[in-house]
């Protein structure tokens, strides 16, 4: 009555596991996985769309050079919608995620630079 | 040569233990709080034990970060952090009731440890038990002691003035009630065979081939069950039920408190592991189809034996709990009194007549 | 004119039936009863509300049940929002049916506007519908185990959950909220490859699902646990207006996708899953079989669909401007979520902002036909009654 229990469960011991020792294995995210932002120098014509659509105005157009995306990535939710609409596909989003955590609040405002990957 | 050195060790060992020696007691009182520290030992293997091989059913990879990779100083890491944490008393709780609750708990797992011989040193024909002491109705004191500990449950639950305490108190009653029959009359029926109530002369009696799983199967199932039942673990651990009653009698337990009482359930689970091995899986004895490879059995072959089995009762019992649901008091009761407890009655008959053949 | 004494006598007497006093029927206790708070922060679901029990012994008497603790206001959000911006609002109703969400607002949306994706587009969309049932289910029925004691059982299906994740990430690059479907299609299509990776993971859970409905039948402890408990009748459903698994377990085979079907449904031949008695073990059986069926759905979408656009050629908006403006009416479209019947009945005038959005979940029947089934149970059977409803609060809320 119970022994279908048992034998399901001494089965699975000899199986190997599925878990993996965090944080020495990274995690393997897809190829569309929706990370931190990066932005393309040339594209960019500093239109404002992005800045318009993003739900929760976490994107702001500032001044750097021409005019350029500053995110703020405590508000951001990686929902995609900025990067749909860029009319020439300027934002993309990479597969990095690590970096969105920090404990200082003022670190987590990309600027222009940063989202270009010009500096640290 | 090495027999007469035996023979001097012996004597010197009779010299130091013994009742001639003033110091007597108090070296055997040393002893006792050695044999004290290898019990917490085995309970920090248990909780090892439980944890890797709950991780091995569940494809995950368990404890490996304290201790090496196996993780195998876990509880040393769980200790600390519970020594260190906030001893919060609540304000109405019934003060010395609930304050002495788990210390009731830890104390009467500790008093089981005098009696259990764990293996024994077999030299030149005679086997020297390695017990603390030994008595004639050890077997008894055993299962009069482990009740002692659904006190504790009963004062932790009422003395927290809590419902979910209440609750789960009152549950703990009802099914210590039922089980504590079927263990006993298992265990007397074994009693009966043997004819004696030495704990030692019972894995004495056993050979290596008639141990009394074998000879009583019905008595071997019903003490598995009541002996789960006994040691409060899924599926009979209403009384910590987590989804209905938050954490049970456990509730208003914080830091070492808590410490103290989970530290007590393992190390019941280990000492009751180590009376189902002794009294019916042939305790310390060879086992029947080892026989062929003509190995002696001197020095502390036994107790390798006899640690053997005891892993793996352990791991049988850890099987249990994560293989199967838990079940509702009211269906405990019903299987403790319809079920286990005809069974038996039907039992101890059949253990008569065992009994009657044996003395021929 | 209205004496002011009389109106503040009848505001006291309205407080005093609203308040959480023993000044009402049900908290009045004898002397072998009492009172037990399954308190906001409760184990039996996560999300908080809380249940009230009158027991006597252990046995329950009476319930009284209190949700609103997660109420966020997000139908209000939605009117400040424009269209595609309440996309990713809808996504965080209830986070495991994410999908689910998204199409019900996409379709009401798609029906004001009166334009239809094309059939690739809304294969692709059956497709991602039955993979968000199958990994809802699974954590359903895993979080209904640990309410019963049966942990292995949890750790099972959160396994198999995993594989199922990672081909909803290939497609949409996110594992909870996805914010997939546009309003005329889909945001990207099914990447190359795909197809044999899918066929495996679903032949695999198919196997492990008649392994899991073995050892449910199998199990005479569970069977002691769940067999005749919580059973509800056909009038107790029909009376709190509950859809989904829930009906479907008492022998109802009210289905929206074959009552009202969108998308491509209607070429798609599958069976409707019902079971006969409406206790906890055949809604359990119903939703395992709901994973297998779901299975079998999404092999046939693949055979079945064409290459071909993902957006219809004409449409009334231009695909990359934020905003658009939808011609005033009002629509509603039925889905069916995990848990039932969902749909939002959106009310537009005209701007590119909605006027009203009103969400229909079927969460919320959910919980309103638990205290119903919970006279004279065992306090032990209410955390299992209340799990294998599959009910999640943050949808009851909104």
């Amino acid at each position: 009555m119970v022994l279908k229990n048992f034998e399901e469960m001494i089965k699975n011991t000899f199986r190997p596991s599925v878990t993996r020792l965090c944080p020495e294995v990274p995690t393997e995210v897809s190829d569309r996985y929706r990370g931190m932002h990066k932005l393309d120098r040339d594209k960019c014509i500093g239109c404002g769309i992005c800045a318009g659509t993003c739900p929760t105005r976490a994107i702001r157009i500032v001044r750097y050079g021409r005019w350029f995306p500053m995110i703020d990535f405590g508000h951001c939710m990686f929902c995609g919608l900025c990067v749909d609409q860029c009319p020439n596909e300027a934002l993309t989003m990479t597969k990095e995620y690590t970096e969105a955590i920090s404990p200082d609040r003022y670190a987590l405002i990309y600027g222009p630079a940063q989202l270009m990957g010009e500096e640290d | 040569m090495l027999e007469e050195q035996m023979k001097i060790l012996i004597e010197a060992l009779y010299l130091v233990f013994g009742n001639e020696n003033p110091w007597g007691p108090w070296v055997r009182g040393v002893v006792g709080l050695c044999a004290m520290g290898g019990i917490m030992v085995s309970a920090m293997f248990a909780v090892w034990l439980e944890r890797k091989y709950a991780s091995d059913i569940q494809s995950r990879i368990g404890p490996n970060r304290v201790g090496g990779k196996y993780g195998l100083l876990q509880l040393i890491a769980d200790a600390i952090k519970l020594f260190t944490k906030e001893d919060i008393k609540p304000d109405k709780v019934d003060g010395p009731v609930w304050a002495a609750a788990p210390v009731l708990m830890f104390g009467s797992a500790l008093l089981m440890i005098i009696a259990i011989p764990f293996g024994a040193f077999i030299f030149n024909g005679t086997t020297y038990p390695l017990a603390v002491t030994q008595f004639d109705i050890s077997i008894l004191y055993l299962e009069a002691v482990s009740a002692i500990g659904i006190i504790g449950i009963f004062m932790a639950g009422w003395g927290s003035n809590n419902k979910f305490s209440v609750i789960a108190a009152f549950r703990n009653i009802a099914r210590m009630i039922g089980y504590e029959v079927a263990l006993g009359l298992t265990i007397v029926s074994v009693v009966i065979v043997t004819g004696s109530l030495n704990i030692v002369d019972i894995v004495e009696a056993q050979g290596s081939v008639v141990w009394f799983a074998f000879v009583m199967p019905l008595g071997f199932v019903i003490f598995g069950g009541s002996l789960i039942a006994d040691m409060g673990r899924v599926p009979f651990d209403q009384n910590e039920a987590e989804e209905e009653l938050i954490a049970g009698w456990g509730t208003e337990y914080s830091g070492m408190r808590f410490g103290l009482a989970y530290f007590a359930e393992y190390i019941h689970m280990v000492l009751g592991s180590c009376i189902a091995v002794l009294i019916f899986l042939g305790g310390w004895n060879m086992p029947g189809f080892l026989i062929d490879l003509h190995i002696p059995l001197i020095g502390l072959l036994p107790v390798g034996i006899f640690l053997a089995k005891w892993v793996l009762v352990m791991m049988f019992v850890v099987l249990i709990r994560w293989a199967l649901p838990r079940i509702r008091i009211d269906q405990v009761t019903s299987i403790g009194w319809k079920i286990l407890f005809p069974l038996a009655m039907v039992n101890l008959v059949w253990a008569a007549m065992l009994g009657l053949v044996w003395s021929w | 004119m209205v004496n002011k004494h009389d109106v503040k006598k009848r505001m006291r007497q309205l407080a005093a039936e609203y308040i959480h006093e023993p000044q009402q029927e049900a908290y009045k206790l004898d002397d072998t009863e009492m009172m037990l708070h399954i308190g906001p922060q409760n184990p039996i679901q996560p999300g908080p509300f809380l249940i009230d029990l009158k027991i006597s012994g252990e046995t329950v008497r009476d319930s009284k049940l209190y949700m609103g603790y997660g109420h966020k206001g997000i139908e209000k959000i939605l009117e400040s929002m424009t269209y595609i911006q309440g996309l990713p609002v809808t996504d965080r109703i209830c986070y495991l049916s994410s999908l689910s969400n998204n199409e019900a607002y996409v379709s009401s949306v798609e029906r004001l506007l009166d334009i239809e994706p094309p059939e690739r587009s809304q294969y692709i969309r059956v497709i991602m519908q039955e993979l968000s049932r199958i990994q809802s289910h699974l954590l359903g029925t895993g979080e209904y185990a640990t309410d019963l004691g049966f942990v292995t059982m949890f750790l099972f299906m959160i396994r198999e959950r995993e594989y199922v994740l990672g081909l909803i990430e290939d497609i949409t690059g996110a594992r909870i909220t996805h914010c997939f479907p546009r309003f005329g299609g889909v945001r990207q299509d099914l990447p190359d490859g795909w197809r044999e990776k899918a066929i495996d993971v679903l032949s695999m859970i198919h196997e492990k699902c008649e392994m899991y409905k073995e050892l449910f039948s199998s199990d005479r402890t569970y069977k002691m646990r769940t067999v005749g408990i919580g059973t509800l009748t056909k009038e107790d459903v029909m009376k709190a207006g509950l859809t989904g698994p829930s009906l479907r377990a008492t022998g109802i085979d009210y289905d929206v996708r074959k009552v009202y079907p969108t998308l491509v449904y209607p070429d798609i031949d599958f069976k409707v899953q019902t079971a006969e008695n409406g206790d906890i073990f055949d809604r359990v059986m119903v939703r395992v079989n709901e994973i297998q069926e779901s299975c079998w759905i999404i092999e046939q979408a693949l055979d079945q669909i064409k290459p071909g656009p993902l957006f219809p050629d004409e449409l009334p908006y231009g695909r990359r401007t934020p905003s658009m403006r939808v011609p005033p009416g009002d629509a509603y479209v039925p889905i069916e979520d995990p848990r039932g019947e969902m749909a939002m009945y959106i009310v537009s005038d005209g701007t590119d902002k909605p006027y009203r959005v009103k969400i229909r979940g079927p969460a919320f029947a959910l919980m309103q036909g638990l205290p119903p089934m919970l006279e004279n149970v065992y306090i032990a059977d209410v955390p299992a009654i209340a799990a294998s409803m599959d009910s999640c609060n943050s949808e009851v809320d909104r």
